[in-house]
């Protein structure tokens, strides 16, 4: 039993409690903050994987921003408890089943993962997760997809304005 | 005279405080690396950097704001709360026993929670807006890293790889204590001063991510330790901001130009300090609390809840002059004689005064920042919201870009800094005549705002004639 391992548990089953506080909280604007501790636990599994980069980033990106914007229309609009509950309607019932679903293709896909994680040699392990290797396998190995991603981002802004406002 | 001699004794204060605090911290790291186990230093900087420093200045500023404020306003400011010890002779001290009063009727206030409030998120609320800030300063390096009885401190808590990301994203996370604040009070002010101050947050964001850019392509790295960098010694050359644009030696001694920040990245300092100061919510871009039209998120807070509120503003002020000087002034390096005092025989035996001097360097440079920030707070008047909006996304964010590409460009074509350190200088005088011609119209009497120049012509500040309440007591 080491450190990290005890670690971990914390983390999974912190994350896994604050994620179903999302999904059962009624005031969306507890939703919205039980989700941004998911993140923050999350986070924690992350750098326990050695990924620190991607722990900063998510809490950067997804706590410190979109989550902000998340309160922000949930502020704006004063939304309240949600008045019919547990009520059987057509979206519901697709989304549990598309729920179920995703929850059947994750659970064999993880059968299929090895049980010993793979062995990246010394070298790779000193500098596996930060910065500077992940900017160089950003810019050089994946440079296409990466920005093929901005640029999907950049047609969402522009068609985000487009549509708010059509009058410019 | 005697004003001028007094002025003059406390600033010797100031100085001998700091150089006492910073020559501390190095003994006890030193003692602690030396006898307790490695890496214990960083805990010992976390009490002296986090809690001692960071603390007390911002404890102190809560009097120095009002102090300055009503220099600014032709007052004499907070002198009637006086301590009737005997060897005192009743003075008013400067002002300083009303930070005891403050703190006492903060400590003994009625803790009023209203009665449709959320009870948890409302007493979550100080306590979110608090901790991001008060964490920030965790990787801000305040001081070289010296040998102190043949064990190598420094004075920074933390050097994580990803370095200001960490800033980025802690700093992020200090939205949610104000957005919960006003939304959990159950009060119509205090939920529009939330919104205002997310959505003002979330767009100076961008601004502030984008204005940095040009500085890590500068010095190719993202870490603090990194940018602020050393001056050249027998054993390396000089990195980051400790090193010269152009140098000379004069009767042994080094002088020049140091490659700091704001002269190779004028257009990116700017854009941080203006993006970073609409972070802290200060005074001119406090719509979210705008004290003469809505009061703010923290209406229905009272006692130390308000009060978390308040330090955590402050405490934004001093991490903000901390980033700032050790990303554009230099952190603890010297602008000139900076190698001679490094290669100094004494200075090498005895790391720990190099250490005081240089981060009482860091530290005086603090106070001059937030000395600045205190000016700017009460010489402007509070700007329009779509004012704030338009110079956030409309003047800072191409600003920021046009900088990061001409940045590239310049090291790409010259990596000694040299050309961007030419252009530098030039975007100074550019500002100086700018802000000194708008200095010349508001003489005229044009209209008497003596805006800033990036953002002068956004609208006429005349248009909102409210005069900045000046009661800062009452804040």
């Amino acid at each position: 039993m080491n450190v990290e391992l005890v670690l971990f548990g914390a983390f999974a089953l912190l994350t896994l409690l604050s994620a179903g506080l999302v999904i059962l909280a009624r005031s969306p604007i507890n939703s919205a903050m039980a989700l941004v501790s998911t993140f923050f636990f999350l986070a924690g599994i992350y750098v326990l994987l050695w990924a620190h980069t991607v722990a900063v980033v998510q809490v950067l990106v997804y706590a410190g921003a979109i989550m902000v914007l998340f309160l922000f229309v949930i502020m704006l609009l004063n939304l309240g408890e949600s008045a019919h509950r547990g009520k059987p309607t057509l979206s519901r019932i697709l989304g549990g089943a598309s729920a179920v679903g995703l929850l059947g293709v994750l659970g064999i896909t993880l059968s299929r993962v090895p049980a010993q994680p793979a062995n990246l040699g010394p070298q790779a392990q000193a500098t596996f997760g930060t910065m500077a290797s992940i900017g160089q396998s950003i810019f050089t190995q994946w440079l296409l997809p990466f920005e093929a991603v901005s640029l999907l981002l950049l047609v969402a802004m522009v068609g985000a304005v487009v549509v708010a406002k059509s009058r410019i | 005279m005697s004003r001028i001699l007094t002025m003059l004794v406390a600033m010797a204060t100031i100085v001998v405080a700091l150089a006492g605090g910073v020559a501390t911290a190095y003994l006890v790291g030193g003692f602690v690396e030396a006898h307790g186990f490695t890496g214990a230093s960083r805990l010992t900087n976390i009490v002296f950097l986090m809690l001692v420093f960071v603390m007390i200045i911002a404890t102190l500023l809560t009097l120095a704001e009002r102090k300055w404020s009503a220099f600014m306003q032709d007052r004499v400011g907070p002198n009637r709360a006086r301590l009737g010890i005997p060897g005192l002779k009743n003075r008013s001290l400067g002002g300083i026993p009303h930070i005891i009063t403050d703190v006492l009727k903060m400590l003994t206030k009625e803790d009023f929670i209203p009665g449709m409030a959320n009870r948890f998120l409302f007493n979550l609320g100080p306590l979110l807006a608090f901790a991001p800030v008060f964490a920030l300063f965790a990787v801000v390096p305040a001081g070289p890293t010296v040998t102190v009885l043949g064990q190598k401190v420094d004075m920074v808590v933390a050097t994580p790889d990803f370095g200001i990301l960490y800033l980025f994203a802690i700093a992020s996370l200090a939205v949610y204590g104000t957005a919960l604040a006003g939304w959990s009070s159950n009060n119509k002010f205090a939920l529009l001063g939330g919104v205002r101050a997310s959505a003002q947050m979330i767009s100076y964001e961008v601004a502030l991510g984008l204005s940095l850019v040009g500085l890590f392509l500068t010095f190719s790295s993202v870490q603090l330790p990194a940018l602020v960098g050393d001056v050249a010694n027998a054993l390396s050359p000089a990195t980051g901001q400790g090193q010269y644009l152009w140098s000379t030696q004069v009767f042994g001694l080094d002088i020049g130009i140091p490659a700091w920040g704001f002269i190779i990245q004028p257009l990116g300092f700017i854009g941080f300090f203006v993006a970073s100061f609409a972070e802290t919510k200060r005074a001119p871009f406090d719509v979210p609390e705008g004290e003469s039209e809505i009061i703010g998120y923290f209406v229905e807070y009272s006692g130390m809840k308000f009060g978390m509120f308040m330090i955590s503003e402050f405490v934004e002020v001093v991490v903000l002059a901390g980033v700032t000087t050790a990303l554009f002034f230099g952190g603890h390096n010297l602008p000139i004689f900076g190698e001679a005092l490094a290669n100094n025989a004494f200075m090498q035996e005895h790391g720990w005064v190099y250490g005081t001097i240089l981060g009482t360097v860091f530290w005086l440079k603090v106070l001059f920042l937030i000395w600045v920030q205190l000016v700017i707070r009460w010489t402007f008047p509070r700007f329009r919201y779509d004012q704030i909006q338009s110079l956030g996304w409309k003047i800072l964010l191409p600003v920021g870009l046009v900088n990061v590409f001409v940045t590239a460009a310049l090291v790409l074509w010259d990596p000694s800094l040299r050309a961007l350190g030419v252009v530098g200088i030039l975007e100074i005088a550019v500002f100086v005549a700018l802000t000194l011609s708008k200095k010349e119209n508001s003489e005229a009497g044009a209209h008497g705002d003596a805006h800033g120049h990036d953002h002068g012509h956004a609208a006429p500040a005349g248009a909102h004639a409210d005069p900045h309440p000046s009661a800062a007591g009452a804040h």
